[in-house]
């Protein structure tokens, strides 16, 4: 119950920043400085809210209580992602006063063809990352209201949709902020709250863990114990790093920043950011492993931050504990989900079927609707293998568009196409036939689980390729690149 | 078979957009279909632009054209045929075409070119005039304007040294923002800020009896949007809402992100007007009192965006005004300089 009142009040508090929050004040000279001023932190503490999303919230402590330390890796590739991201593409992507990566590639290709097949692909991306937030969503729901798991499911869904609906996204930057912090502090109160309370014994087991299956303190991630380590570590990394380049809803955010050089420095304080974050799922993983390892029989290691404030405080504030990181990774799920559902309109709306607000509003309502079917059979596939997905796509789509179409004059229009065909059918042909069957072959298992690895090469390579071939660099090319770098 | 040749007059026109020496090359081809010539040559008065198909050996074309554009008339001189484009009145060209075809087929097919010259003619003096115009709304700062908010500042010196000091700062601003040449699109923020400049030296003119309210979401502040746009529109409340009102005015400037687009909204609590009577503002029409203002924006904001992103007013009398855009965050080519 309490469960539920503090999620309730979550959606209630969000939607209140959504529509009122706008800031507001009666004459220009503070209005315009203020919020030129606090523009970076706020942005970048808006970037991090959309980005940790219930796959960091929920996923990761759960993937680190099921394959072990190695998990930990994904971690650092959705922050080191925003290395690349500072380094290669935020400074230009703000020069170029594209919002999305559609609005890029008609900037950069003078192509509205292109345009429409990138509108293609941010769906794909988009729902691949939506439907393991609203699994996320529905596990939370299903843990602290005994709801069966489709009703979750389908009340995220509801939730999300309506308000975006009532305009609960106008001052977007606002409320993700307001988001960042909720999760920080709902994540972080009880995961130190679990460090005091666990006593000596407990934390030192925590740190050297004893009944654990082989390999699950190798510090290299074993996907599905295929017997390739180092293989599918930097297939997560490589996925992980570039896809945060690609993501379509974390392109848009630099549109907001003042400048190229402010787009940059709110990149980096997103690094800053998503590392204090990160530290607290590993906690309850490790926790995980001691106090609850029955999860893993259960299959149920996503609900591991939500059921372990229960176990080391039994009663009324284990349960508000239990609240705490339940509102938290409803907030995750909430602000994610509303970043990436807008996008998915957006490019559903404004780059497939011309524009119109009503089209707009209709596109969210489509874009959930389809985002609620594919989650229901979803149930049992990691959170965290989801949305590696998601990024696996993104790293072989968008991100060589973004980098060569950023920093390589002669990218031609066939070269993109080509490109983002190859490396989308490609990621996106793996993860489902990943899902479809097992795979004798270890090796095979992991380039089909995490494909990243070849895929992302194989996307450069081929718009390279493509592009020395075929077709010559679209006219103004060399005009709209030296705009991205000029100062 | 009609249908058809309606049609390749239609893409005739469009192959003409850009007037004869951009679109001569594809014009001849289609031309040349059209009559089943031989070969087909446009010309303008420099001398030939296109040509599509091979004349005959020996055609002596360069004398052609002078003896067409001696007479002005059409000339018959096999195998080689010529008819000269009128466009407008005024002789701008001639089409030759070699091969077995009637005078009066030529003829026919001249006169459709002539017209679409005519159209692209017409199509670059609209751009033209819309040009103007925003040069007209830049120069036309209404000199009711300065002469009050220099006699507001002059009021303020003596009593209120400091607010007659920042006042002319704002005028000074404004001044600048409004007679700045470069460019034709501005940021949000910029706007916002001739916006505020100009509600500031309004406000003291109206002896602090408006109320203003700025919200804006951080998120659209860089956004490109077409110079001067915000900014009549505020005008445009001032005068014809709250100046004709007794008591308090309130206006509100605000502006959110809705997915792809920017929403900014103008809305004061003034007198309002009669529906038909916006409508007929934005048509162009309406008394000459209500200035060039609204129109305008609406017309550049339809030129920039398409038509379906012209002004939105929501308004009735006595219940104040509201004036809504609505535009794409991107839209290739809008850039602020």
């Amino acid at each position: 119950m309490t469960g539920l009142l503090a999620i309730g009040f979550l959606i209630a508090a969000s939607l209140a920043i959504g529509v009122y929050g706008v800031r507001a004040a009666r004459t220009t000279p503070d209005f315009l400085v203020a919020s030129r001023r606090v523009g970076g932190g706020w942005n970048a503490m808006a970037i991090a809210g959309e980005y940790v999303s219930a796959a960091s919230v929920l996923g990761l402590a759960g993937l680190l209580l099921k394959d072990g330390i190695g998990t930990m890796w994904y971690a650092v590739g959705f922050t080191a992602g925003y290395v690349a991201v500072a380094a290669l593409v935020a400074g230009p992507m703000r020069r170029s006063g594209a919002f999305t990566v559609p609005d890029f590639a008609e900037y950069r290709l003078a192509s509205t063809g292109v345009r429409r097949l990138c509108g293609l692909v941010v769906l794909v991306i988009m729902w691949l990352y939506l439907v393991p937030q609203f699994k996320g969503a529905g596990v939370v729901l299903q843990l602290v209201s005994g709801t069966p798991y489709w009703v979750g499911v389908v009340l995220a869904g509801l939730v999300v949709s309506g308000s975006i609906a009532m305009g609960g996204m106008r001052s977007a930057t606002y409320v993700q902020a307001f988001h960042y912090l909720v999760k920080l502090a709902f994540i972080a109160v009880p995961a130190v709250f679990l460090v005091v309370r666990a006593g000596a014994e407990t934390r030192a087991r925590a740190l050297e863990p004893v009944t654990v299956p082989d390999g699950w303190s190798r510090p290299l991630l074993d996907i599905g114990d295929a017997g390739y380590p180092l293989l599918s570590t930097w297939s997560v990394l490589l996925a992980t790093t570039l896809g945060a380049v690609g993501l379509p809803h974390v392109v848009m955010r630099f549109h907001t920043s003042a400048s190229a050089r402010a787009a940059r420095r709110v990149a980096v304080m997103v690094i800053a950011l998503l590392g204090v974050f990160y530290l607290f799922p590993v906690v309850y993983g490790l926790f995980g492993r001691v106090l609850t390892p029955h999860l893993v029989h259960q299959g149920a290691t996503d609900t591991v931050a939500v059921v372990l404030p229960g176990e080391v405080a039994p009663g009324t504030l284990g349960g508000l504990l239990t609240a705490l990181v339940a509102a938290g990774a409803f907030a995750a799920f909430l602000s994610t989900s509303s970043g990436l559902l807008l996008a998915l309109a957006g490019g559903l709306s404004h780059d497939l079927f011309g524009s119109g607000l009503s089209r707009l509003r209709l596109a969210v309502a489509a874009g959930a609707f389809v985002a609620v079917l594919l989650s229901l059979p979803a149930a049992h596939v990691d959170i965290n293998v989801m949305v590696g997905w998601a990024f696996a796509v993104a790293a072989s789509t968008f991100c060589p568009l973004l980098v060569l179409g950023i920093w390589w004059p002669r990218l031609t229009l066939p070269g993109a196409v080509c490109g983002l065909v190859v490396g989308g059918v490609s990621a996106t042909g793996a993860a489902l036939a990943s899902v479809a069957g097992t795979y004798a072959s270890g090796l095979l298992t992991v380039l089909l689980a995490q494909p990243a690895a070849w895929t992302v090469p194989l996307a450069f390579a081929t718009m390279v390729g493509v592009s020395l071939r075929w077709g010559s660099p679209p006219e103004g090319a060399t005009r709209a690149v030296l705009r991205l770098h000029a100062p | 078979m009609t249908i058809g040749a309606l049609r390749e007059a239609r893409l005739l026109g469009t192959d003409l957009r850009a007037g004869l020496r951009a679109g001569g090359a594809p014009a001849a081809r289609r031309i040349r279909r059209l009559l089943r010539a031989d070969a087909v040559l446009l010309a303008d008065l420099d001398g030939p632009v296109a040509r599509h198909g091979t004349l005959p050996a020996g055609s002596d074309t360069d004398a052609l054209l002078a003896e067409v554009y001696e007479h002005g008339t059409a000339l018959r001189r096999p195998p080689l045929c010529a008819a000269p484009l009128i466009v407008a009145g005024d002789l701008s060209g001639c089409l030759v075409a070699a091969g077995d075809l009637g005078e009066e087929d030529l003829g026919e097919v001249a006169r459709l070119v002539a017209e679409h010259l005519d159209h692209a003619g017409l199509r670059t003096a609209r751009v033209r005039i819309a040009a103007a115009d925003l040069r007209t709304l830049r120069a036309q700062i209404s000199p009711h304007f300065l002469h009050n908010a220099l006699a507001v500042i002059a009021a303020h010196i003596r009593s209120d040294p400091a607010r007659a000091r920042g006042l002319l700062t704002d005028f000074a601003d404004y001044l600048r923002y409004s007679f700045s040449t470069q460019g034709d699109y501005a940021t949000v923020a910029e706007e916002l800020q001739a916006t505020q400049t100009y509600l500031e030296l309004q406000r003291a003119r109206f002896d602090d009896r408006l109320d203003i309210t700025v919200r804006m979401a951080p998120e659209i502040l860089p956004v490109a949007v077409p110079f001067l746009v915000v900014q009549p529109i505020v005008e445009n409340a001032v005068r014809h809402g709250l100046e004709r009102k007794a008591g308090r005015g309130h206006i509100s400037v605000s502006g959110v992100g809705e997915g792809p687009f920017v929403v900014i909204e103008v809305e004061d609590d003034g007198v309002g007007m009669d529906p038909a009577l916006a409508r007929a503002v934005l048509a162009g029409g309406g008394p000459p009192a209500r200035g060039v203002g609204l129109a305008n924006v609406d017309q550049r904001l339809r030129a920039v965006y398409g038509p379906e992103h012209g002004l939105l007013i929501e308004t009735a009398p006595d219940s104040g005004t509201k004036v809504i855009i609505r535009v794409p965050r991107f839209m290739r080519g809008v850039v602020a300089e």
